[in-house]
């Protein structure tokens, strides 16, 4: 039996070793000087560590402004699914209105459409709304998504209402209730729809690359797979790029393990 | 974008009919689906399994599966690029191997770039529903497996009778989930190989994005959106009926 239990264990570890073997492939040849051949075995393991890649990555190609698009963007879809998935969240919970039930099935429909088919109207739609090219583009199509509103409403609904009846007496209005007395009750909701809205938003790539043209506009994702195809592939200053899209989302896994988990499978869960 | 649009009926969809590309897009899309979802499958339930088991650092081996799924996937593209060269490190693990090698890599022969990719995607999915996977095994109530024991029921009858039927919603639900997302596979294709060699590894959604934006075809690229559409609902309707079949015991 303690036996069959070791087996196991090292089982899992060489699974996960090569599970994760890509991914540290990448960071540890992001930290080799460029004259180190990444095809030779036997220059591969000079230990001759440099963070000069990480360096160059931001004088070579404006990598700062391409962090600083994705991090905009991200952030603002972020806020504004916890804003608005709250806001239509809070109603299918409590609010009593004509089609509520046709509206939710509505909805979980939309949960149902794959994302791709979207993507000739929603272009010919930024296109008249001259937004081609502009933060609004990659901001305003994202800002409220079905699993969020889904995700706050069964967490509203299952929360006692006294408190809510207790502010109204006191003459509290709407707003107030959602947001002073409501919504901090969410806070492992909440968590849970922005962890998951900010990772998807962060690794987006067809509808960023499909929306803006110019390099000032580009998001990490898209710049990372534009550069690949620049010159003859370099590799080292490519991981380190890579590495560095990639290490904000492994911190923040690190510290929101349980939310992105919960996050991830209560979507399928509980559909 | 200025021109008036005009009304053409059904001539985007009859001439998709006609079109040996959306043919060869949707045959090497359902390829894709159809070759990789099953080992998806198996590999997330027996990796649940092994991680269920009552071992040391669990929640350690839990995460570690899932951090390719968030991953950003241009950046594993881009290091299955690497690895995929001629001169890379799964070339070489696979010439070590004795699996032969195309000359130019496996991205460059029309013969192992999809089946490439589809590798790829196997590795880069199944921690996710590796994790669902072992959301529904922890739901199985302990008791079963306690009296099966009592009854000497060994490992395999155990799994057979109690946690296979028990993780049907479930795997009906991974298929599901899995089918949806790997009809509209398209970053993979547009880092690695941009649909060729020789349109081997052209998919439907990279098709809509090559007749939509390169060659400006909205209506046309519009038709065969809607038709991806269209088959993917059917298969997730067909997959539904199939699970219901003899279920007996519904939710």
């Amino acid at each position: 039996m303690k036996v069959s239990r070791v087996g196991i264990f090292l089982l899992l570890l060489v699974i996960l070793a090569g599970t994760l073997f890509p991914l540290l492939w990448m960071l540890y040849s992001s930290l080799l000087p460029k004259s180190v051949s990444l095809a030779s075995l036997s220059d591969l393991f000079k230990p001759e560590i440099t963070f000069k890649n990480y360096q160059e990555v931001f004088s070579q190609a404006p990598f700062g402004r391409f962090f600083l698009n994705s991090i905009i963007v991200a952030v603002s879809v972020t806020l504004g699914n916890l804003l608005f998935c709250s806001l239509v969240g809070y109603a299918f919970a409590r609010k009593i209105f004509p089609f509520k039930r046709s509206l939710f099935i509505s909805v979980l429909l939309v949960l149902m459409i794959p994302a791709h088919i979207l993507l000739i109207p929603l272009f010919i739609l930024i296109n008249k709304l001259n937004w081609y090219d502009t933060y609004w583009a990659l901001i305003v199509p994202w800002l409220v998504n079905p699993l969020g509103i889904f995700l706050m409403r069964q967490y509203i609904q299952v929360l006692p209402a006294d408190l809510e009846e207790a502010a109204r007496i006191d003459g509290a209005g709407e707003f107030r209730i959602l947001f002073q007395v409501v919504l901090p009750m969410c806070k492992p909701a909440l968590a849970v729809v922005a962890i998951q809205v900010f990772l998807q938003n962060w690794n987006m790539f067809l509808f960023p690359f499909i929306f803006t043209s110019s390099e000032s506009m580009r998001t990490v994702p898209v710049a990372l797979a534009l550069y690949q195809g620049y010159q003859s592939i370099d590799w080292p200053h490519l991981f380190a790029a890579s590495g560095l899209s990639t290490l904000p989302i492994l911190a923040l896994f690190i510290f929101f393990q349980r939310q992105i988990v919960s996050g991830l499978t209560a979507g399928a869960l509980k559909q | 974008m200025d021109r008036q649009a005009e009304f053409v009926g059904w001539a985007n969809y009859l001439r998709l009919f006609s079109d040996p590309d959306f043919w060869l897009a949707l045959k090497n899309t359902s390829f894709f689906v159809l070759g990789t979802i099953p080992f998806t499958t198996i590999m997330a339930l027996w990796v649940a399994i092994l991680v269920d088991q009552k071992i040391p650092g669990r929640g350690f081996f839990r995460a570690g599966f899932f951090i390719p799924s968030v991953t950003s996937m241009v950046v594993i593209a881009l290091v299955f690029t690497n690895l995929y060269a001629k001169d890379g490190y799964l070339t070489l693990l696979a010439s070590i191997l004795g699996i032969p090698v195309p000359q130019q890599g496996f991205l460059f022969s029309t013969a192992t770039a999809l089946p490439s990719i589809m590798l790829m995607d196997v590795w880069v999915s199944f921690g996710y529903y590796m994790l669902l996977y072992l959301a529904g095994l922890q739901a199985i109530p302990q008791e079963l497996y306690e009296s099966a024991e009592i009854s000497g029921a060994n490992f395999w009858q155990k799994f057979r009778y109690i946690s296979l039927p028990y993780l049907r919603p479930m795997t009906l639900l991974i298929i599901l989930i899995n089918t949806i997302r790997s009809f509209q596979i398209f970053v993979e294709i547009f880092v690695m190989t941009k649909g060729g060699p020789l349109n081997s590894t052209l998919t439907v959604v990279y098709q809509v994005y090559e007749v939509g934006f390169n060659r400006f075809q909205m209506g046309y690229a519009s038709a065969i959106a809607y038709v991806l559409f269209v088959i993917i609902m059917i298969f997730a309707l067909l997959q539904m009926r199939l699970f219901k079949v003899g279920q007996g015991v519904a939710e």
